[in-house]
Formats: structure tokens, sequence, C-alpha cells
């Protein structure tokens, strides 16, 4: 199980070396207006997209496609936000509650044992 | 608000603002080891005890950055500490990896397998709550960090959009969540030093209270007709806005400048989706109180050579109140100011 973990990490990392180096060399000066001629802040963006390279490649070629987002880009997820502060303000408490409750606190009157090394 | 994108965007206060996070860190590391658990009996302990003073320094780092949000919504002087605030966004991804570096190097080291394998698989009690695998929670809060502190160029806010990157960058909570899950189930649970339990707890308890209050002061009754009432002409402070709820997630910014004059505007800037509302009108244009951002009162474009734009709206002047329409216009529309005559504003 481990080991397919890491083996699926691999996988997913070498794509976004692959997606990384694509985009950074070719797309981006074709997206961004900004980014033409510029190349020394584009090493910074590498872990970026090795990280979130679906995401990269889905904006990428919704920009290629001249997909607009309308009026969509200038509203704020601001109901998430709200809603996702307050599940984090009661799920804190709760988490600390119930780890004090679950604690088992070390018995103080056992007798200390004195492990012997393997042989 | 650049027209290329440069590494990073340094400025007099970001520098000062720096220093001080790196000389906080290098500060609580150095008292940390010196003073912290008394457990150093053996030269082997000390690498648990950095281990220790990062992992902790990281969850103060990350609890303070979680604390600024609320404050600034709560009161306007916490404002400046928002600026930057990726850069602590940043320090605290680096203290955390080398806490994560330190697990592995030491709890993993003498391991007979591959050292990554024996961490996934060190512990799968999944089905328990007590001895659950805290490790998955620390690799998960981590890989979150990364991404984070990964996509904190200014190029990723554009290129994914204000609201993509702002909904990308909301797995903080879920990233503070599994932090506090990772203490409490781990180190909390035999910890014997009151003061951390103290601190980890207060901490803890003081991110989720600010936020539940902040989620009760910004709560705010949403008008469903075409002409939404803002206030009346004098209510609104000169050079400064009032704040509508249009929709759940649409507000318009009302601002009244040289007197008695009025323009509307998108509440959300389009660099981070700063509260422009909360910013002031300087050299014409209202200033974004996050970063600095700046947009015409008319238009909502930014001053050339910058290409930023944002919706208007359209203002009227009924029974003696200043009403906002609800439909946007497209971003950049060019929107006359309403005059509010003299004798009605008082």
């Amino acid at each position: 199980m481990a080991a397919n973990l890491i083996w699926g990490a691999q996988i997913y990392l070498g794509i976004g070396a692959v997606v990384a180096l694509a985009f950074l060399t070719v797309g981006l000066g074709r997206v961004d207006a900004q980014a033409r001629g510029v190349w020394v802040f584009r090493p910074l963006l590498v872990p970026g997209v090795l990280l979130i390279w679906p995401l990269v490649v889905l904006r990428w070629a919704a920009l290629e496609w001249q997909a607009g987002e309308g009026q969509g880009r200038f509203r704020p997820p601001l109901a998430a936000q709200s809603r996702a502060a307050l599940v984090l303000a009661l799920v804190i408490p709760a988490i600390i509650a119930g780890a004090l409750a679950i604690r088992q606190d070390v018995p103080t009157d056992a007798a200390a044992v004195q492990i012997e090394p393997p042989r | 608000m650049s027209v290329t994108y440069v590494p990073v965007q340094w400025n007099r206060n970001k520098w000062v603002y720096d220093a001080v996070l790196l000389a906080v860190i290098a500060i609580y590391i150095a008292v940390f080891l010196r003073l912290g658990t008394p457990e150093v009996t053996r030269p082997i302990d000390g690498a648990i005890l950095r281990m220790r003073a990062f992992g902790t320094c990281a969850f103060f780092l990350l609890t303070a950055i979680l604390c600024i949000g609320p404050l600034a919504r709560l009161d306007r002087r916490f404002l400046p500490l928002l600026y930057n605030r990726r850069h602590f966004g940043v320090l605290t991804a680096a203290v955390a990896w080398t806490h994560a570096t330190y697990v592995y190097g030491w709890y993993f080291n003498f391991t007979p397998f591959n050292r990554l394998e024996a961490l996934l698989s060190s512990s799968s009690a999944f089905g328990q709550v007590l001895g659950f695998p805290i490790e998955a929670l620390g690799i998960f809060a981590l890989a979150i960090l990364l991404i984070l502190a990964a996509t904190s160029h200014d190029f990723w806010l554009s290129f994914l959009t204000a609201p993509v990157w702002k909904a990308l960058h909301l797995l903080i909570y879920l990233a503070y969540a599994a932090i506090v899950a990772h203490v409490a189930l781990g180190y909390l649970q035999d910890a014997e030093n009151p003061v951390f339990v103290v601190l980890f707890a207060g901490g803890a308890v003081l991110v989720a209270g600010l936020h539940a209050a902040a989620w009760w002061v910004g709560r705010r009754a949403i008008d469903a007709a075409e002409w939404v009432d803002v206030a009346a002409p004098r209510e609104i402070p000169e050079g400064r806005a009032r704040i509508v709820q249009l929709a759940e997630r649409e507000r318009v910014a009302v601002f009244r400048y040289k007197g008695n004059m009025f323009s509307a505007l998108s509440n959300a800037c389009a660099h981070q989706n700063g509260p422009l509302g909360e910013g002031r009108i300087l050299y014409g244009c209202v200033t974004c109180p996050w970063h600095g951002f700046q947009y015409r009162m008319r238009d909502g474009r930014a001053p050339a050579p910058f290409t930023e734009q944002i919706p208007t709206y359209v203002l009227r002047l009924h029974e003696g109140r200043v009403q906002v329409h609800r439909q946007a216009n497209p971003p950049g529309t060019d929107v006359a100011p309403l005059v509010v005559p003299m004798e009605v504003m008082g």
C-alpha cells in the first residue's frame, strides 16, 4: 500500500514535470501578457505546477480557447469562506475537547521497569 | 499591480515585515531549545527537541496567520498585518517542512526498509481515535501548506482568477484542523508540561473564537429589490464607502467624494478580492486596503499603465436616500457619478 502510494506520487510529479516544462516555456507567454519575455520569475512557478498540474492544464486549455469567466471573476467566494470559517470554529474546540477526554494519564504509582537491551 | 511579473515584490515595509518574522522564528527556536522540555538526558534526544521546536513554531505561526484575517475584519487597526501575509505563509511552510525532515530523519533513519515506505506504513490504525496515525494528519497538512506556499506568487492569482485562487487557499482551514488533530492526538496525549497544553489549546480556541466572531459580525441582510437602499447621503463619510450586500456572493461599495459626489464599485478588488469598501480615496482613486491596488471612481479601471478592471453600478437618489441598482455593469464601464444637490446634503 505504502509502496503504491509512493509510486503514484512519483507518477503524478513526473507528469507535473512534463506539464511544467511545456507550460513555463511555451504556454505561459501565450496566456498571460504580463509574463511575455519575462523569464526570471518562472523557476518560482515550478513547485506550483508540479503540485496542481491538473488545474494548470484545465486553466491553460480554457485560456487557449478564450473561455472567459465574465462577471464570475469578480464574485468572491464570500459565502464559502464564511461557512468554512464557521465550521472551523466549531471543529477546533471539538477536536481539543475530544483529545483531552480520551487522554490516558500515566499511572504514577506504577513501578519503573528497567528494559534490558537485546542480546 | 505590476506591468510584468517579478520574482518577489519587495519594498521597505516588506523587508521590515519579513525581518521581524525571521527574528521571531529564530528567537522562538533558540528559546525552545534552551528552555524546552527537559528530556535531554542523552545526546540523541536533541533531535526530538529540535523536531518539537520547529513543530510547535509552525503551529503558533499558523495560529497567528489565521488570527489576522478575522482580527482585520473586526477592527480596521489590524489591517496592516494583512500586508505581506503571503510571505508569512511561505515561512510557515518552510518551518513545517523542517519539522517534517526531523521526524523523517530521526524516527525512520534506521529502518531496514525504504524510509518513505516506513513512514507511511508505520501506523495504520485509522479505525481508532486513540492511537490514530498522526503522521498521516501531518503529511496531509504539510501537503496543503506546500501547495499554498507554491501558489502564493501573484501569477497564480491572475492565472487561476481570484475566486479559484481564494477557494484553493481556503484549504488552510482544513490544514489547520488537521494540525490541531495531529497535535491533540499526538503530543498532547502524553504532554506533562501544562504550559504547552495551555498555549496550544488557547491558541486554537482563539482562532475558533475569532472566526466565529467575524462570521457573526459579517452577517448582512440581503435586499431583493431592483434598487437597493444604501444610506442617506450624509451618512456616508467623505472619502469613505458604505458596503451593501446585493447577493450571497456580491457586495457593492458606495463611495462619497468631493463632498456630494457618489460612485459605486464592486467591493472585491481584482487582485485578491480585498474589501475595497474599507479602503480610502487617494489621488482620485479608491485604494484597496490590502495591497494598494487603485481604481478610478467613474469606471472602475486601474490608472495606466495598469490594466485591472472591476464592475461598476448605477446609483440614484430616491426620496432623499442613495440607492444602487443591483445589476452590475461589465468591468470598466463608465458611469457618471451621482451628484446630490447641496440642499439635500444638508
